[in-house]
């Protein structure tokens, strides 16, 4: 259980990293809504958990925070990639394809490697 | 790094929690209404909207939570939630906080102050750079079994050349000078060194220049050079820059100013600071006939210390010396045949001897901060009885045994910590008064101060002190099952409270014999203290004062100095209140000891196996002064003067030694120094004194051969007074008749022979009167230790003893039931502290004087004192016990 929980915090401090690399400064529920979105719905989770993700990526210095107004005129806290997080990103992107292409190796069945 | 950013982000997380509380509940407000809009936008009635919202969240509580968690360090809060609970409940109990805190205290306190001596004498290093770099060479006796000796200048010549194991090496020996032409004469304590020794130390003058090489020789020296401390420079020559090159006057001689040492430079480190230094060239000019002492290789007068190379280490410096001097003893069979060579790391040279004393102090505020430990685990078990329900209740509540025993470790750590701010108190106090009592040689004793490492070793010790003693009444509180003891409904007499009151009982045994092992050591040591006091000296001290007189040999040849006090003590002996007045060098019980080698007439031996004696000269009626008997023959007088026949008296261990059989009377003897041109000579022996405690109260008398002055003058002599009563009042008579013969002479001081006695003693005097101190404070700790167990005992019984006498038990038989279980506490306590004592005592072998390290009246004598401390404090608690009314007990349930 407790394993899992951590893959998948490790997943999702990369996907919002991602979010905000690709839209640029955006507030938490934005977030949320769009990882939904990019993972063609297939990922439904809880909205909420996003916000311990988005304290402790902060305090890592990946990302930083504001206040400032949405569109529709609202009061939210906007998220923002700083230098140190683009470079994490990139690594960590590198990490994870090599790691989904070394899975893929096993989990394709019947070919083995020529 | 990352890490540890957010470490310091979420430290900061403890401040300000309202601000970022309202904060985040405005962040997640903010997301709820806009996913609230888009659901309306999207068709959704109001309150579909709002439901459909707040499902996809999850929980707001919950992820406010998880954020507040990892906002800051949860466990940190925790824990100051423990520490604000267990002051809380520290205040409740204020009697008990105090005494657990005074117990600490003490046992902290004396650890404290005795690690600041240790850390300032032993543990502090030395002032120079890579001290650890730095040893002490010396000569070894095979034949006088002596470990450490001075070198002689040719062998430390010898060692200084052909060693490949050290960067530099230098020889050094403390003198005393008279500054003479700058305000009025002084004498000054200064050291004459080879010029390598400040580059050895890495020191460089604050002034002027090092000493040259080319001045360790008179026929390549310009001048004698001198060195000024920072001290003498300011204080006599007013800091002048311009004192470079200055000539002063120095047993007056001509010396020149070269440099001076930078603020606070001492070598070699002595209570009396150094306050000049000169090279050894002084040593190789003599103003007679007579031969250098740097020429003669059987004259041991040199500290020698050295600089290891690079990745040399000290055995292999030891092999080295060893071959060196093997090597010698072959060369130069007549004075090293018996001679072996060692080497130390240079702070053994200066606290190699105290170590011992003060490792076995330490050991013995060990056990006091141990009783004190078992002191207050007592205390809290007893405690922990009552606190059983409310423990019960926690853990009902869903707290975890970990959580408990944390919460209850705290408040130990708690309990400690204060007693560690109040052992600091105590410390500061404490040391004041350690200083007040140590000895003048204790060295380095002015370093000892509240420094940063006694801070932490006293943090350390609370800590761990707090640990230890909270430990155990922890383990067994949490242990105890929630459900039992909300169900006992707090009645005491149950099967967990008799396992409680078994191990207060084990501990307090286990106290009483940590009390003796303290008590034993400070027993012998008083023992041999009292020894010591009782040793008879061979001579009378009281009322006689001695005054060092020294002539400079530039103006004094060795007649005119027999001369000068030919001259003088008739004048003494004329003042008023003076009884008697005498001569001798050197003083008994003084720094220093002559040893020589010796032939007898009639006895040839080769010279290497010529046997040595110890040596004084003394002036006329030297042993009626000082109340020595004169056995057989007779006194020196006038008449034995240099034209007269060559004279001896021997000590009564001489006669024996070296003439068993035989009468020692007309014997004739010639020891191997000389300060006549004649040089030395054949002596009859005339008279046999009675022996003297020359080198310290513990020593053993050695042989020994006093020669008459007139025969054979020293520059240096001490005067020995013997008024009619305190001859304090005769000082500055005194001093008139010396400056009346010479007034260029500095005033020396005068001191009581009583001074040298106590100074003599002052080191075992400390010993003792420490570990009596703390032997006291563990008895004391100890035995209150017992009381409370026992108070708390009879407490848990008023029932059962109601009972007893009820049913007809008579106020003695209850007495008998009380003391009897405090009777076992001690006596099993005492049989295991005897054994521990016996194993720890013969560390201290080396401290004691007289008396055995496994002495059994000591033995017996502190069990008793212990069992009888011990019986009267359950005495008291028995007494309680025998004044339970029946009826009162039985109605209390």
């Amino acid at each position: 259980m407790s394993d899992k929980t951590e893959v998948w915090q490790g997943t999702l401090a990369l996907m919002i990293l991602k979010t905000l690399e690709a839209m640029g400064p955006l507030h938490g529920y934005g977030i949320a809504r769009r990882i939904e979105q990019t993972s063609g719905n297939l990922l439904v989770v809880n909205y909420g958990t996003i916000y311990p993700a988005l304290l402790k990526l902060e305090q890592e210095g990946f990302i930083d925070s504001e206040w400032g107004m949405s569109d529709n005129n609202r009061k939210a806290k906007y998220y923002r990639l700083t230098r140190a997080g683009r470079k994490h990103v990139e690594k960590e992107t590198q990490d994870w394809e090599q790691a989904t292409a070394i899975l893929a190796r096993f989990l394709a069945p019947g070919e083995e490697h020529s | 790094m990352r890490r540890l950013r957010a470490w310091f982000l979420r430290l900061g997380g403890l401040f300000n929690k309202e601000q970022r509380d309202r904060e985040l509940a405005e962040e997640l407000e903010s997301h709820l209404q806009m996913h609230i809009e888009d659901n309306l936008r999207a068709g959704m009635p109001p309150e579909e909207a709002r439901r459909r919202a707040l499902i996809r969240f999850g929980g707001i509580e919950q992820a406010k939570e998880l954020c507040r968690d990892r906002r800051s360090l949860p466990w940190l809060e925790t824990l100051w939630g423990d520490i604000c609970f267990g002051v809380r409940m520290l205040r409740k109990n204020a009697g008990f906080t105090a005494v657990a805190v005074i117990t600490l205290a003490l046992g902290i306190g004396a650890n404290t102050a005795l690690f600041s001596v240790i850390d300032a004498v032993i543990l502090r290093p030395l002032p120079f750079d890579s001290p650890e770099r730095l040893v002490a060479v010396w000569e070894t006796s095979l034949r006088l079994g002596a470990s450490r000796t001075v070198l002689s200048y040719l062998n430390f010549v010898d060692w200084k050349e052909q060693n490949h194991v050290f960067e530099r090496m230098a020889a050094f020996h403390t003198a005393d000078f008279t500054l003479t032409g700058v305000e009025e004469p002084a004498n000054l304590s200064g050291a004459v060194v080879s010029s390598d020794l400040f580059p050895l130390l890495r020191v460089t003058p604050r002034l002027g220049r090092d000493f040259l090489p080319t001045e360790d020789n008179p026929s390549t020296a310009k001048g004698r050079p001198v060195m000024l401390s920072y001290g003498l420079w300011s204080r006599r020559f007013g800091s002048d820059p311009h004192v470079i090159g200055r000539a002063i006057n120095l047993d007056n001689q001509p010396y020149t100013i070269v440099g001076v040492m930078p603020q606070g430079f001492q070598y070699p480190i002595q209570s009396k600071p150094i306050e000049l230094w000169t090279t050894i060239l002084v040593d190789m000019i003599t103003t007679d006939q007579s031969k250098p002492i740097t020429t003669q290789r059987g004259a041991h007068y040199l500290g020698a210390i050295a600089r290891l190379k690079p990745h040399v280490s000290l055995q292999q410096a030891r092999a080295e010396l060893e071959t060196l001097a093997n090597a010698q003893a072959k060369q130069y069979p007549d004075t090293n045949k018996y001679r072996g060579a060692t080497a130390e790391p240079e702070l053994d040279r200066l606290v190699g001897d105290i170590r011992p004393a003060l490792l076995i102090l330490f050991r013995a505020v060990g056990c006091v901060l141990l009783i004190a430990c078992v002191n207050v685990a007592n205390l809290l078990l007893a405690r922990a009885t009552v606190r059983q329900k409310e423990i019960a209740i926690r853990s009902a509540l869903g707290a975890t045994r970990g959580r408990i025993l944390r919460q209850i470790l705290t408040e130990s750590v708690l309990l400690s910590l204060l007693g560690g701010v109040l052992a600091l108190l105590l410390t500061l106090w404490g040391t004041n008064g350690l200083l007040a009592m140590s000895p003048q040689n204790l060295p380095r004793l002015n370093g000892v101060h509240l420094s940063a490492r006694v801070f932490a070793f006293t943090a350390l010790v609370s800590l761990l002190t707090g640990l230890l003693f909270g430990v155990l009444p922890a383990i067994r509180v949490s242990m105890s099952g929630a459900a039992e003891s909300l169900n006992e409904g707090g009645r005491s007499a149950t099967s967990d409270s008799r396992r409680h009151s078994r191990l207060r009982t084990t501990l307090a045994a286990a106290e009483m014999a940590l009390a003796l092992v303290p008590l034993v050591g400070a027993g012998l040591l008083m023992q041999s203290f009292l020894r010591l006091q009782r040793v008879k000296l061979g001579f009378d001290p009281a009322n006689v004062l001695t005054v060092n007189l020294g002539l400079p040999e530039a103006r004094y040849t060795a007649a005119q100095q027999a001369a000068f006090f030919r001259q003088l003590l008739p004048r003494l002996q004329s003042l008023r209140g003076v009884r008697s007045v005498s001569a001798v060098y050197p003083l008994p019980l003084g720094d220093d000891q002559i040893s020589i080698s010796l032939e007898i007439d009639g006895r040839p031996v080769a010279k290497s196996e010529q046997p040595s004696t110890n040596y004084r000269t003394a002036a006329p009626d030297y042993f009626r002064t000082m109340h020595i008997p004169l056995l057989r023959g007779r006194d020196f007088t006038e008449r034995d003067d240099e034209k007269a026949p060559p004279v001896i008296i021997v000590n009564e261990t001489f006669a024996r030694r070296f003439f068993p059989n035989e009468d020692s009377l007309g014997k004739r003897i010639k020891p191997g120094l000389a300060t006549l041109p004649t040089g030395a000579v054949m002596r009859e022996i005339v008279g046999v004194v009675g022996d003297v405690k020359h080198h310290g109260l513990n020593s053993e008398s050695g042989p020994e051969v006093y020669e008459p002055q007139n025969q054979m003058p020293f520059s240096e002599l001490t005067l020995v007074i013997r008024g009619d009563n305190d001859p304090r009042s005769l000082i500055s008579a005194l001093r008139e008749q010396v400056q009346a013969l010479d007034k260029d002479l500095p005033l020396f001081d005068a001191k009581l022979f009583e001074e040298y006695l106590s100074a003599s003693v002052a080191e075992p005097r400390f010993n003792t009167l420490l570990l009596t101190i703390f032997a006291a404070v563990a008895l004391a700790l100890a035995a209150v230790g017992l009381y409370g167990v026992m108070s708390y005992s009879v407490a848990q019984r008023t029932h059962e003893i109601g009972i007893r006498m009820a049913l007809g038990a008579g106020r003695w038989n209850i007495l008998r039931l009380v003391i009897g279980d405090g009777l076992l506490i001690i006596i099993f306590g005492i049989a295991f502290g005897l054994v521990g004592a016996g194993l720890a005592t013969r560390l201290m072998a080396g401290l004691l004087f007289g008396v055995g390290s496994l002495d059994l009246p000591t033995f017996v004598g502190v069990a008793l004192l212990l069992g009888l401390v011990a019986l009267s404090a359950c005495y008291v608690p028995a007494r309680r016990a025998t004044k339970v009314d029946p009826m009162v007990a039985l109605r209390y349930e």
